[in-house]
């Protein structure tokens, strides 16, 4: 009975999730990004000075609302708690690299859904990496990976993020010299801040509430046959298309798509190195945010990294374009790969054999 | 002693995955039913994994600490904490 009312309303939630996120690239957003959590993070820190790349400075009223959804859904459900210490600089590194995937495919996880709704078929190439990333955070999961535990923290711990949020709320809407927001370029679309924020509010307790998370429902298919996570993911998926069919934003095809290049083995290579990050953080970029939101500071710091992935990949010429991914993220890239391995064969395997010796 | 024999129904909660994998495998080498699955919604808005078992008696496994809380399940759908980790 129980698990049914469950599979029910994430199936509601996804469908309105859908509708909205579909809904806000015909109210101002950029085409396909209704959401982008990678997207909206950079555009942030650019907002925020921390990277110079003009076209992409704005701050995403969307992630303000996430955060603070969450926060309020929780915070009302009992559910907040100051919790975390679980290897918070892996986390760190894990959410760094998971942005470079990100910003070589040009969306997060939750984009993908959008991209494959507006009918670009390039995204159907960062699916199937999407997938092989996680059956490759999957193999060491199932061979004993572990970031250790979680605690509790002091009292105040987990209220940082949204307090970060309220105070970048404070700097969208004062806008203080200080704060960069792009003229042209994606930066440039834009809802209404009221629109964004109001969207973000319903996503973020929606997404509390269910636990919605991109990276999840593919994990718990494979790990447990257990369908729920996914029915989630596929109800935006059916919700963001048919709300494009009925506006007018569906255009299938692999070429000029809107923020979208067509070189398909690293819009795979980026998914891939996406997924097996996310898989080893434990949920994808909007679940970090919401989770960030509960009072969980590995959570916090994993948005932190994000952000910091993002500022780096627009300092160093890592993230692509509409004309293609740079030389210097494709090296990027697979450093990345080659460091989140590592990170799952440390926290597997080498743990694991200390553990051996000392019982 | 106890001569009950009825059995109860259990979720044990796990910070990580794979303790729920070796717990599992710890129930199962005691001829107990168990399964491992995600946490249900209704008991934790933390995504991580569990297993349901049934036993007499709730099982724990002295030699590891990977072990969130444990419930009883009772008849009603609710949940009955009998155990939560230290720090948590």
């Amino acid at each position: 009975m129980e698990k049914k009312n469950d599979k029910l309303f994430i199936i509601i939630a996804g469908l309105i999730i859908g509708i909205i996120a579909a809904g806000l690239a015909f109210l101002g957003n950029p085409k396909n990004m209704g959401f982008c959590i990678a997207c909206f993070l950079r555009d942030t820190a650019g907002a925020l000075g921390l990277h110079k790349a003009p076209p992409v400075q704005y701050i995403r009223p969307e992630i303000i609302g996430i955060v603070i959804g969450a926060f309020v859904a929780a915070f009302a459900k009992k559910e907040f708690g100051s919790k975390g210490g679980s290897a918070p600089m892996t986390r760190f590194v894990l959410g760094f690299f998971a942005m470079v995937g990100c910003l070589m495919f040009l969306g997060c996880p939750f984009r993908m859904i959008l991209r494959l709704a507006g009918g670009d078929l390039n995204a159907v190439l960062g699916l199937v990496g999407f997938v092989i990333g996680i059956f490759c955070g999957i193999f060491f999961l199932k061979n004993g990976y572990s970031l250790k535990r979680t605690y509790s923290l002091t009292a105040g711990e987990g209220y940082w993020m949204p307090i970060l949020e309220v105070v970048i709320f404070v700097l969208l809407i004062a806008r203080p010299a200080f704060i960069a927001f792009s003229e042209e370029g994606p930066g440039s679309m834009h809802a209404a801040v009221i629109l964004s924020l109001a969207a973000g509010l319903i996503v973020g307790v929606l997404a509390q509430r269910t636990r919605l998370c991109m990276v999840g429902g593919m994990r718990d298919l494979v790990l447990f046959k257990e369908t729920r996570l996914l029915w989630g993911f596929i109800a935006i998926l059916v919700a963001a298309l048919v709300t494009n069919l009925v506006l007018g934003g569906f255009k299938l095809g692999f070429t000029e798509q809107p923020i979208a290049h067509t070189d398909g083995l690293w819009n795979c290579l980026g998914m891939l190195l996406v997924g097996f990050a996310c898989v080893l953080l434990g949920g994808c970029p909007l679940r970090q945010l919401v989770m960030s939101g509960e009072g969980n500071a590995d959570s916090a710091v994993t948005v932190l990294g994000l952000m910091v992935g993002a500022a780096f990949c627009h300092n160093f010429g890592l993230a692509s374009s509409g004309e293609g991914p740079t030389p210097a993220g494709k090296i990027a890239v697979i450093i990345g790969i080659v460091v989140v391995a590592l990170i799952g064969v440390v926290n597997t395997y080498v743990k694991a054999s200390a553990a051996e010796e000392a019982a | 002693m106890c001569y009950n024999v009825d059995m109860n129904t259990y979720i044990a909660t796990f910070f990580m995955h794979f303790g729920s994998i070796r717990f599992e495998r710890l129930c199962k080498s005691k001829g107990l039913e168990a399964r491992t699955m995600p946490v249900p919604r209704s008991l934790s808005s933390s995504c991580g994994t569990c297993v349901k078992y049934r036993a007499e008696e709730p099982l724990f496994d002295p030699a590891h600490d990977e072990m969130e809380q444990m419930v009883i399940c009772n008849d009603d759908g609710s949940y009955t904490q009998i155990y939560k980790a230290k720090n948590l």
